[in-house]
C-alpha cells in the first residue's frame, strides 16, 4: 500500500466515537477470523506501515486509544495512524468478505444463518469481555442480547460496505461522523 | 478497438463497453467513451443502459452505502431521477429503476444486505479502475452531522455535564464567599503576637 496515501497533517483527527468504532470493527474482524490478530500484524507489514507500527506492541498500543478499553491510553492518534488502521481494516474486511457476505445473505437457510450469527456474537462477546471495560455503558450495550445483536449487525454491515480499496474513503468518512 | 470492463461478484456482474477516446490521446487499453453497460443479477432481469443511467446508478447507490455504513438508511433519488434507492418496507433495500421509455413501468428490485454490498463493490471496482479514463461526477464521502445521526443524544442529556460543572463552580464560589475575611489593619507579623498573652500578665512567679 502506498505510503503517500497517508493523511496530511491538517487532516481531522478521529473523534472519540470514531476511535471506539474503529477498534470495535477491528475486534469484529478478529471475531470472524481466529488468527485475526496475527493477520493484522502481517497486513500492516505487507502494506508498508512498519514505520508507524514497528511491531505488534505498537499496533496494540494504538488500538488501546479506544476509550472503552479496559486499559485505555489517553493520547490521541495522528491522522496518519488512523488512516493506516482504516486501510488495514479495509484489507482485512476484503479478505474476510466471503464470511461477511455469508452473514448478510438472506439466500442462506435460516438455521445456517442463525448458527453463523451465534458463533460470531459469542466470539465477539468473548473478546469484548477480555479487553473492554465492562463498567462502560457502551460495552454493556454490546453485551446486551437485544441491542448487542443490532450492534453486531451494524458492525458486519460496515465491514461489508467498507471492504477493499473502494471502502476506505467511505469508512473513513463514517468514522469522522459528528458525535451524536 | 472496443473495450469491455467486467467486474464480478457472487450475485452480480457488471459489464461496461466502450472505446478509448483517441481525440485526447488515449491508448487502446483505456476506456474514455462508454457505449453501453449491463448489470446481470442472479435470478433477476438484466439491467442495461447508457452512460447516463450508469452514472445515475452510481450517484444514488454509493451515497446510500455511505449513509448506511453510519447506520443511517436514507432514501436517494427523487421521482424524476432514473434510479432511486431506499430502505425496503420489509427490510432489505429497494432499488427502483425508471425507464426513459414511455409506457414502461418502473422496475423494482429488492436487494438484501449481501446483494447491496456486491453491487457497491462492483461500482467501486469500476470507478477505481485505472482503465476507465472518464471523469465521474460522484459526490465525495463526507462525515455526517450530528442531526443526521439516529442515535443522537437528547439536548438535556448533552447539556447535563456542562451545567453540572457550572453549578459546581458557582457552589464552590459561594462557599468561598462565606469564609470570614481577615480583620483589616493588622499586620501579618502582629497576628501571632496578638494571640499570645500580654507581657504583664505572665503567670510565672516574679522575682523579688
Amino acid at each position: 500500500m502506498p505510503l503517500d496515501s497517508f493523511a496530511p497533517a491538517s487532516a481531522p483527527r478521529l473523534p472519540r466515537r470514531g476511535l471506539e468504532r474503529l477498534d470495535l470493527l477491528l475486534l469484529s474482524a478478529e471475531a470472524l477470523d481466529l488468527n485475526g490478530g496475527e493477520a493484522m500484524v502481517w497486513m500492516s507489514e505487507q502494506m508498508g506501515f512498519t514505520n508507524l507500527f514497528p511491531n505488534r506492541v505498537e499496533l496494540w498500543k494504538r488500538r488501546c486509544t479506544n476509550p472503552l478499553r479496559r486499559n485505555t491510553r489517553r493520547e490521541g492518534l495522528e491522522p496518519a495512524e488512523t488512516d493506516a488502521l482504516i486501510r488495514i481494516l479495509c484489507a482485512l474486511a476484503d479478505r474476510l468478505y466471503p464470511l461477511v457476505r455469508g452473514l448478510l445473505s438472506s439466500a442462506e437457510p435460516s438455521e445456517v444463518l442463525s448458527e453463523r450469527w451465534n458463533l460470531f456474537r459469542s466470539r465477539l462477546a468473548d473478546l469484548v469481555r477480555q479487553r473492554m471495560n465492562l463498567r462502560r455503558g457502551g460495552v454493556q450495550l454490546l453485551l446486551d442480547p437485544e441491542s448487542g445483536a443490532r450492534q453486531s449487525r451494524l458492525l458486519i454491515q460496515a465491514l461489508a460496505l467498507g471492504a477493499g480499496v473502494g471502502g476506505f474513503e467511505r469508512l473513513r468518512a463514517s468514522l469522522l461522523d459528528a458525535q451524536p | 478497438m472496443k473495450q469491455v470492463l467486467q467486474f464480478d461478484q457472487l450475485s452480480c456482474r457488471l459489464k461496461v463497453e466502450g472505446l478509448p477516446d483517441v481525440s485526447v490521446g488515449q491508448s487502446g487499453q483505456n476506456l474514455g467513451i462508454i457505449t453501453g453497460w449491463s448489470l446481470a443479477w442472479a435470478g433477476r432481469p438484466e439491467l442495461e443502459g447508457r452512460k447516463e443511467h450508469l452514472l445515475a446508478l452510481m450517484q444514488v447507490v454509493l451515497p446510500y452505502a455511505r449513509y448506511l455504513i453510519s447506520g443511517v438508511p436514507r432514501r436517494f433519488g427523487a421521482d424524476p431521477e432514473p434510479v432511486e434507492i431506499g430502505p425496503g418496507p420489509e427490510g432489505g433495500h429497494g432499488l427502483l429503476l425508471r425507464s426513459s421509455q414511455p409506457d414502461t413501468p418502473p422496475l423494482q428490485l429488492n436487494l438484501d444486505d449481501a446483494e447491496l454490498a456486491d453491487l457497491v463493490r462492483v461500482l467501486d471496482q469500476l470507478r477505481l479502475d485505472s482503465r476507465l479514463q472518464l471523469p465521474l461526477e460522484l459526490p465525495e464521502p463526507i462525515p455526517l452531522m450530528g442531526r443526521e445521526l439516529p442515535e443522537r443524544r437528547p439536548l438535556a442529556q448533552r447539556l447535563a455535564a456542562p451545567l453540572a460543572g457550572l453549578l459546581a463552580v458557582v457552589v464552590a464560589s459561594g462557599l468561598g464567599l462565606l469564609l470570614p475575611e481577615p480583620k483589616p489593619g493588622l499586620e501579618p507579623a502582629q497576628r501571632p503576637a496578638a494571640a499570645q498573652p500580654a507581657k504583664g500578665a505572665s503567670t510565672s512567679p516574679s522575682r523579688p
